[in-house]
């Protein structure tokens, strides 16, 4: 194995994301992941529910389950528990994970089930044309929010460390060598790993606030410390910007990792 | 054969997915359904199984399909407002052809309705329940012997077909207790596997009986499962000759095999006039009303769909014969009477016995209905 | 006549401790009794940025910063730094440096010019500066002593030989300096500098261009989509946009396989090819 695209069903490619759209770029680092880790491809599944970042797993050459809309971590969570020999990654969008699919991804946080889920975060629902997500800035524009989204975002990290997951992490897309280096921790930890990928959307998150294209929206996720909220912020039409201390969630790392005790459902053979 | 015993209905449900190889159980609690997860979370551990209680009826039967595809026989159990959740991933496990076992213990509705009542309101649910359109099993135990007998049958089924398979009984026989000699010894089916080599496999390449083989994920074989239309090599893909095929051999597939499917029980039909059709917990009042019907002198009989889903037509046809009336008695406001009507309205009057209060069908009455309808024919002839 | 004020430059490469040894080069003086001035500059605090520090001393000193041509001793802890600092030194002054070079790591401009010239070890542009020059391998010295991080100390030992202030108030400031447990290798690495004879000394030259290896860009145009995020990202320009429709490699020559391009691709469109290592058959094109 000496290149990450022979993990690929190369008679499927290209794949069908958008241009610019960084999902690709995450995928090649969770498969640089995969190739450091020295993963069998016969033992690895990857679940994924619906949207953007669900659509991935089609293009890689492994066990792959393409679930319904948020219910990956359920289909995963059957999976685990009847193939422990098996390595099973979910990968999930801000939509499918967060909304949708939040109560499942919270309780597979809580059981500690030993899966690891990559929630792919571009602040809006790309596939079904640019809708409003849970975690879109406040303020920043969608087909559902014209002038501007009203609620508050969730923090997704903050979210499963408070739901018990074991190992948290956040990474950006425009930073693959972090993130296939906190891919590696996560794919060996043993119990639920969560890690949040900073994605872009340029077709509709960039395109309706004007944040530029692929490579522009990259510049500005590399600007980690002040984020979308303050590349939001210079747009004088965007009402609503939070606050320059909103901008502290998009901080990258490892923030939470304990050893605790991973479900793997014969626990009631103790109780017999 | 074993000693009898004194058993409950859901009870029974637990033993016969256990006899038919089932070893992963995901569900939620639920009245009138939860002794099947609790006896399951007790015995499946022991037999090298997984029992999980999952967070909503959505996950239960997500965590079956996924255990499912992992290569285990696996089920859950509900009723009427978590077999409303499930229906999502009924189609799914119909598209993408996964075998999996969904009871349903009906209770009263809609909505949260009567927990603790019996109805039979869930069964055209159980046909139509999901978007789309699918082929569909349905499976209707009369007795607590037979919630086991078809429980395994369930399994069989979906071995066989690669598809979901649904049980419908109400909360009367989830909760009544029989004595029931349960077989040491039951047939089972296994899902077809692949024997091909791993390299160039095609999961949903053309297969002359239209049953695709299912590797479980972790056997060497890597492919595609998806929801979404797909072609053969498990893709998505938006071909109308190929969307039109994959459709079409879906419904071939149970629709094709249904004589094998059906089952169907008649008593006393051969000469009926009067015959009641009844499913479920309704069958066995309907049974003992035909039987005093008789010793009346009332030429009357019985049709009891055994599988509700392929629907025994021809069955019904053949029983219904020279009679001139069919009572379509069930607890719900009228269900399967549309398919009694679809099959024998040109021939026989159909006449409906409902009852949606949460009360069970009682002999008595159903018998003032056979004397009622063969009164009525007598005086029309007269 | 007053005595005057005198200026002392240390340079080094972060991560390196060049902060820790200019303070305790400022707080030895001031236990001296001079009157000091210490400022340092690390604007690139990163692990490989250069990182430099001023240091001014005497009965009184005001300005902090050491004009150039005025130093009369250089510190530095890494070759290339050494060098870059050369023209503080006043004529007839000290240069201090330790022969270790460090490459700093990632891509940056200019990457494969910068590799290719990073500079010789050749002590003939001292000899033309009339300076005088004491080149001690330092980190080799520490690695003796059993830790290479005592090397810093190794380079101020020989500083120390340059200036005019007793032993014990060096060594007592690095005892009280340095992280705990440290003390004694470093005193120990502080004397071996001071007691290395001053030389000039000339290392077997690297090859030009170490680590630079040929790169060849390979675009898979039928997985492109022309998103522009390759182009907009590599630091040498080989990349560019054939009016919107096509990804072109205008500069093939100007790769250096920092493979920015190829992590960043969202497409698995490009492949950088390190000629030598990677047979010329390799394929791309879809199709199992």
């Amino acid at each position: 194995m000496t290149d990450v695209r022979d993990y690929l069903r190369e008679w499927a490619m290209p794949h069908v994301l958008c241009p610019g759209c960084a999902h690709g770029t995450i995928l090649r680092a969770f498969l640089e992941a995969v190739k450091r880790l020295e993963l069998d491809p016969d033992k690895l599944a990857m679940v994924a529910g619906i949207g953007c970042s669900s659509r991935l797993i089609g293009y890689v050459d492994f066990c792959t389950l393409h679930a319904t809309h948020g219910r990956a971590p359920a289909f995963a969570t059957g999976l685990k528990l009847a193939r422990p020999d098996m390595t099973v990654a979910v990968v999930t969008g801000d939509g499918d994970g967060l909304a949708i699919g939040g109560n499942h991804l919270i309780h597979a946080a809580r059981r500690n089930v030993d899966l690891t889920v990559l929630l792919l975060n571009n602040s809006i629902y790309g596939m079904t044309g640019g809708q409003a997500a849970p975690t879109s800035p406040a303020g920043s524009v969608a087909s559902t929010a014209p002038a501007g989204t009203a609620e508050a975002p969730f923090d997704a990290c903050k979210l499963l460390e408070g739901a018990g997951a074991s190992f948290v992490a956040r990474v950006m897309a425009v930073d693959p060598i972090m993130s296939t280096n906190v891919m590696v921790e996560a794919l060996s930890h043993r119990g639920f790993s969560f890690v949040e990928v900073i994605s872009d959307c340029p077709e509709y998150f960039g395109r309706y606030n004007a944040l530029g294209s692929g490579a522009e929206m990259l510049a500005w996720m590399a600007r980690k410390e002040a984020g979308v909220a303050a590349a939001l912020a210079n747009k004088r039409y965007v009402n609503h910007v939070p606050t320059a201390s909103d901008t502290s969630g998009l901080a990258t790392g490892v923030f939470h990792r304990e050893e605790r005790p991973v479900f793997t459902g014969l626990s009631t053979q103790a109780a017999r | 054969m074993t000693e009898a015993r004194l058993i409950q209905g859901n009870q029974a449900c637990a033993e016969g997915a256990l006899a038919a190889g089932c070893r992963f159980f995901a569900g939620y609690p639920i009245t009138p359904s939860s002794e099947i997860a609790e006896h399951l979370a007790r015995s499946l551990p022991g037999a090298g199984g997984t029992f999980v209680q999952m967070e909503d009826e959505i996950a239960s039967l997500g965590a079956v399909i996924g255990a499912s595809v992992g290569g285990m026989k696996a089920m859950t159990a509900t009723s009427g407002p978590g077999f409303s959740l499930m229906q999502e991933h009924i189609g799914y496990a119909a598209m993408a052809e996964v075998p999996c076992v969904v009871v349903d213990v009906m209770r009263g509705g809609p909505s949260t309705g009567l927990p603790t009542s019996p109805s039979q309101g869930d069964v055209m649910q159980a046909r139509w329940g999901t978007h789309g359109g699918h082929p569909a099993i349905v499976l209707a135990p009369a007795s607590v012997a037979e919630v086991f007998e078809l429980t395994v049958r369930a399994f069989n089924l979906a071995e066989r077909f690669h598809t979901p398979v649904t049980v419908v009984f109400d909360e009367v026989i989830g909760h009544t207790r029989e004595s029931v000699v349960l077989p040491d010894h039951v047939d089972i089916v296994d899902r077809r596997r692949p024997d091909g080599p791993v390299e160039g496999f095609l999961p949903k390449a053309a297969a002359a009986d239209d049953i695709t083989p299912l590797p479980a994920f972790g056997d060497g074989y890597r492919y595609h499962l998806t929801g979404l239309v797909y072609d053969e090599r498990g893709f998505p893909t938006t071909d109308p000759t190929q969307t039109g095929a994959l459709l079409e051999r879906l419904h071939r597939k149970v629709d094709a095999y249904s004589p094998e499917i059906e089952d169907a029980e008649t008593f006393m039909t051969e000469d009926a006039d009067v015959i009641v059709f009844a499913y479920g917990i309704v069958a066995r009042a309907a049974r003992e009303a035909v039987r005093l019907a008789r010793e009346e002198g009332v030429r009357a009989g019985l049709f009891r769909p055994v599988t509700l889903w392929p629907f025994p037509a021809k069955a019904l046809e053949a029983a219904v014969g020279a009679a001139r009336t069919v009572i379509a008695a069930e607890m719900n406001h009228g269900q399967m009477i549309h398919e009694v009507e679809r099959v024998a309205a040109s021939t026989a009057e159909i006449v409906p016995h409902l009852r949606v209060d949460g009360e069970p069908i009682s002999p008595a009455e159903l018998l003032a209905k056979l004397r009622e309808r063969a009164a009525a024919q007598t005086g029309g002839r007269g | 006549m007053a005595e005057p004020v005198r200026s002392l430059l240390l340079a080094g490469v972060g991560g390196q401790g060049v902060v820790l040894a200019s303070m305790i080069v400022a707080e030895t003086l001031l236990r001296a009794g001079y009157d000091v001035k210490q400022s340092e500059v690390h604007g690139m605090a990163q692990r490989g940025g250069s990182v430099f520090s001023h240091i001014r001393f005497g009965p009184a000193v005001e300005s902090p910063l050491v004009p150039e041509g005025t130093a009369e001793v250089l510190a530095a802890f890494e070759w290339a730094e050494a060098l870059r600092w050369l023209q503080y030194v006043r004529p007839g002054g000290a240069v201090v440096a330790d022969v270790r070079r460090v490459v700093p790591p990632g891509a940056c401009s200019d990457r494969r010019a910068w590799l290719s010239s990073y500079p010789v070890i050749d002590a003939t542009v001292l000899r033309e500066r009339e300076v005088k020059a004491h080149l001690i391998d330092a980190t080799a010295l520490a690695a003796d002593l059993g830790n290479v991080r005592a090397a810093n100390s190794v380079v101020l030992g020989a500083l120390a030989a340059y200036l005019d202030v007793g032993r014990d108030y060096w060594e007592s400031t690095i005892a009280d300096l340095v992280p705990r447990g440290t003390a004694e290798v470093n005193l120990a690495a502080f004397r071996s500098g001071a007691e290395a004879p001053a030389a000039l000394i000339d290392l077997p030259a690297p090859e030009t261009g170490t680590g630079f290896v040929p790169a060849r860009i390979e675009v898979n145009e039928s997985w492109c989509k022309v998103c522009d995020i390759c182009s907009r990202v590599c630091p040498e320009y080989c990349l560019d946009l054939d009016g919107d429709t096509r990804l072109v490699v205008v500069a093939p020559d100007a790769c250096t396989g920092c493979r920015l391009c190829e992590m960043l691709c969202p497409d698995f469109a490009i492949t950088i090819h390190h000629e030598g290592q990677v047979p010329a058959l390799a394929t791309t094109g879809a199709g199992p």
